[in-house]
């Protein structure tokens, strides 16, 4: 049973679990309950809580972009990962493939730059 | 894979995995479907693909167990609730059906779709094992994937980036609107607005975050106890001052 | 369930990585495709933007100049072979249906890049300002995107793949490939653009779902086989022992990905409204190519992959087929928007095809290539008649404002009449050819089945046969409506789509001979 190898993995979980939990939980215990009233109110940012607008809070479109951006990236990294595991192997013409896949990949961020979809304002 | 599969049956470990992530998925999938609040369903949606992710690995898949984590419950979810603060996450679907009874036979076909499915899958596999996991696993999961990607599959592989480009494409020809020139400003054209008469060049005067008041919506108070409209961001909404925080505080001078 | 261990640095040592034989010749029209779609979208980020449609359009025509040249190389060097391991099969029905594509790709492109019709062209400047806002009125008056025609040639090399792969997987990329600029440029209509992005919408939404079907039957297969490559499963299918379930579970699935894309009933639902919403130039390009790609790929997998599995296929493709070529034809019928009309005429054709693949023979095979280069011709022309039809809101799609065409503008309603005759099937043009030669083949089998499709095939023929002739009949003989839309005067473009897609119509109807040689030398797949 190889799922033996990820038996690390699972107590690093377990071990997140709990130090969360402790830590949680031991603030409770030991940590003063001295509050005030303004200690009680909400703090964001000093922005007064208020409640949501109507429709919903809505985010600007530009965030749909970066995240599409990022996605790409991310899609990228997925052929990057066996790439990096077997370049020994590959040899030159692993890396010329893998040049080429990013340089085509790359067009499409000359293109956005370009159009302006990485400035913010 | 069939014979070990067979001699040494489903591991302890696998079936204990299966059984305890396999309920979980599927309920984290009704939660999806039921659950009214969009924002909810995606973090459902996040559960099940978590259990997914987990299940690939057990079943000898740690590349794709991987990519499912890293890809979708990663990038993809943040895309979904991207989308969903776009069209607002207070936005619940409408509950007419345009078509009568669409709803029922949806869910009808769809169980018997699954059903069918299920069937196949079941009497497929009693007789003959599903073959290829070996084969496809022999010197390692990852090496396997890289030693066809990079070789018989390299055109497709490269020619995915064209569906990468696409994708860049789209979300630009569908998402972004590029600013006309008359609305791009320089440094300098923002300089000269800055100084130019009738504009005040420094900073507007802070709001009145008091003792009593850590909200930024509290305008502050001019020296003759007026409040001033100046002190707060247009955008947000004034707030009303409460008794206590409105009469003048004493202090020793007085 | 020691299916795989953690890599030591001994086993990554093992593997034998070499890269396969890769026939750039072969390869070229795809290459160059690929190429000049990148070369594009640079264009599109550097050129200056009055130039953009100029280079793009030029880029894009000796792009595709160049790709027909190079398989018309290829087929005359005669290669018959398979590149890139197994993954791509250079061979008669490839070499054919990619020099259909070009050659269809390049008359649909010249739709495409008309802008004597409207100012600015056919597609929409910046699909993202919202519809009705200051904004959108002021960019009525700017140039449409360019964008189009880089996505235009990565759907054409798409294509060209698809109809090339030799395995699933490379299949699967070829057909998202192609799909993706599809659905981009559906929501780029310059009028009506709701309508156009919810045609965007549903084409996405429907064929990722197509699409997920197929990379399921993709993965049941390789269970299967432990291979995707079509030659593999059918050894497998050969050699196989036990029950064969799941090759046929597998194969359902990844058919109702392909019938997706020729529109066949079942899977057709999204047909009429993205015909109608989409740009019309694109749905011109969609109505050709992609049918032509989508059958170029159904019919490797059925004769390369599923031979063997023939008579259990059979039954169930056939009613498929019976289902498609009935609801074509009949909601044909019912239609009153011709953009609508052809959508629902163009899945009775997918119908009429899947006869010919059914036939399983060579003279099956030829038969339906050559009817996707007629049927692509004709319906690339009918479409290009439907940009002219225009009144102050674009295009006059509304069959009831075609009423009386035939005095505003003889020309054009005689062109549009011959071309009705033709998706009729009347003699002397190319549909009565194509259909002639499907049926033929189909009885030629002398089986139950291909002969209940054509009995089939005739009936709705004749049943489709009445919108066609009712449109005529409007045209010539009704009164026109009193506010009737104007003819606009093509630029050279559109007339040059035109007359090519026309006398193409006409030639292959009288003297198609040729053409029929070629598809028949070509009917041949290697394994």
């Amino acid at each position: 049973m190889s799922l033996s190898a990820y038996v690390p993995i699972l107590a690093l979980f377990a071990l997140a679990t709990a130090f969360t939990l402790f830590s949680v939980g031991i603030s409770q215990i030991v940590g003063p309950k001295r509050y005030n009233r303004a200690k009680l109110e909400a703090y964001e940012c000093g922005i007064e809580p208020s409640p949501e607008p109507v429709g919903g809070g809505r985010f600007p479109v530009k965030f749909y972009l970066t995240a599409m951006l990022f996605i790409i990236f991310d899609i990228e990294i997925i052929f990057l990962y066996p790439w990096a595991v077997t370049f020994a192997d590959l040899g030159l013409f692993g890396f010329v493939e893998m040049l080429l896949f990013i340089g085509t990949v790359f067009i499409a961020y000359a293109y956005v730059w370009r159009r302006g979809g990485l400035d913010w304002d | 894979m069939s014979t070990v599969l067979a001699a040494a049956g489903v591991g302890a470990g696998e079936a204990w995995t299966f059984w305890i992530l396999g309920p979980l998925a599927i309920l984290a999938a009704l939660g999806m479907v039921v659950a009214r609040n969009a924002v909810h369903s995606a973090l459902w949606l996040v559960l099940v693909m978590l259990c997914l992710g987990v299940f690939y690995v057990v079943q000898a898949g740690p590349f794709i167990g991987l990519a499912q984590i890293i890809v979708y419950t990663g990038a993809i979810m943040m895309l979904f609730l991207f989308v969903l603060m776009l069209v607002g996450r207070d936005a619940s679907d409408s509950l007419i059906e345009v078509l009568r009874g669409q709803r029922l036979a949806a869910v009808a076909l769809g169980l018997g779709f699954a059903g069918l499915v299920g069937a196949a899958f079941f009497r497929a596999l009693d007789s003959r094992d599903a073959i290829g996991l070996a084969q496809a696993n022999a010197e390692g999961n990852v090496q396997g994937i890289a030693a066809s990607l990079f070789t018989r599959y390299v055109f497709a592989f490269e020619v995915t980036s064209a569906l990468l480009i696409a994708a860049a494409i789209g979300a630009m020809i569908l998402a972004h609107v590029e600013r006309h020139k008359d609305q791009k400003f320089t440094q300098p054209d923002l300089m000269r607005a800055r100084f130019a008469p009738g504009n005040y060049p420094g900073p507007k005067p802070g709001p009145g975050v008091y003792a009593t008041s850590t909200s930024v919506a509290t305008p502050g108070l001019l020296p003759d106890g007026r409040l001033s409209d100046r002190t707060i961001s247009p955008i947000l909404p004034k707030r009303e001052l409460t008794e206590a925080e409105s009469t003048p505080k004493a202090t020793e001078g007085r | 369930m020691n299916g795989f261990t953690i890599a030591t640095p001994a086993q990554v040592l093992a593997i034998d990585v070499r890269l396969p034989d890769l026939d750039y010749a072969a390869m070229a029209p795809m290459l160059v495709l690929f190429g000049a779609a990148c070369l594009g979208v640079l264009v599109d980020a550097f050129a200056p933007r009055q130039s953009r449609h100029t280079i793009q359009f030029a880029l894009s025509f000796i792009a595709l100049t160049v790709a027909l040249l190079a398989v018309i190389r290829e087929a005359r060097v005669g290669s018959r072979e398979l590149t890139a391991d197994v993954a791509l099969a250079i061979d008669g029905p490839t070499l054919f249906l990619q020099g259909t594509l070009a050659v269809l790709g390049i008359v649909a492109l010249l739709l495409v890049g008309e802008r004597a019709l409207e100012k600015g062209g056919p597609f929409v400047s910046q699909a993202a300002i919202p519809v009705g806002s200051e904004a959108d009125r002021r960019q009525a008056r700017e140039e449409g995107a360019t964008e189009v025609f880089p996505l235009t040639l990565f759907a054409l090399s798409g294509m060209m793949l698809f109809v090339a792969a030799n395995d699933l997987l490379t299949m699967f990329v070829a057909l998202e490939v192609f799909s993706l600029p599809l659905y981009l440029l559906c929501a780029l209509a310059r009028r009506r653009r709701l309508v156009s992005q919810e045609a965007a919408l549903k084409y996405f939404l429907l064929g990722a779902f197509a699409s997920a079907f197929f990379i399921f039957g993709m993965a049941l297969l390789y269970g299967f086989a432990g291979t995707v490559s079509f030659g593999g499963i059918h050894d497998a299918a050969l050699l196989a022992t036990t029950s064969p379930l799941l090759l046929f579970t597998g194969l359902a699935m990844v058919a109702v990905g392909l019938l997706f894309k020729i529109a066949a009933v079942p899977f057709h639902v999204w047909t009429p409204d993205v015909y109608q919403g989409a740009p019309t130039s694109v749905t011109a390009f969609m109505a050709a190519c992609t049918k032509v790609a989508a059958f170029g790929g159904l019919l490797r997998v059925l004769y390369v992959a599923f031979d063997r599995a023939r008579w259990d296929i059979e039954p169930v493709i056939g009613t498929i087929a019976i289902l498609t070529m009935l609801v074509g034809a009949i909601l044909a019928v019912t239609q009153t928007d011709i953009k609508r009309l052809l959508a629902y005429s163009s899945i009775a054709n997918a119908g009429y095809l899947l006869v010919g693949a059914l036939a399983f023979s060579k003279e099956g095979l030829s038969s339906a290539m050559f009817y996707l280069a007629a049927y692509g011709f004709t319906v690339i022309a009918a479409f290009a008649v439907i940009t002219l039809v225009r009144d102050d809101d674009g295009e006059a799609t509304h069959l009831s404002r075609w009423a009386g065409l035939g005095r505003e503008a003889p020309l054009v309603a005689g062109v549009f009449t011959f071309l009705m005759l033709a998706f009729a099937g009347i003699p002397l043009t190319s549909g009565f050819t194509s259909k002639f030669a499907v049926f033929g083949a189909a009885l030629g089998v002398g089986e139950a089945w291909p002969v209940a499709l054509v009995i089939v095939g005739v009936v709705t023929s004749m049943i489709l046969a009445f919108p066609y002739l009712r449109v005529v009949v409007m045209m010539w003989l009704s009164e026109p409506a009193e506010q009737s839309p104007t003819v606009a005067i093509p630029g050279a473009f559109t007339s040059a789509a035109l007359m090519v897609g026309v006398l193409a119509t006409l030639l292959l109807g009288v003297f198609p001979s040729p053409v029929l040689d070629l598809a028949d030398r070509a009917a041949e797949f290697i394994r």
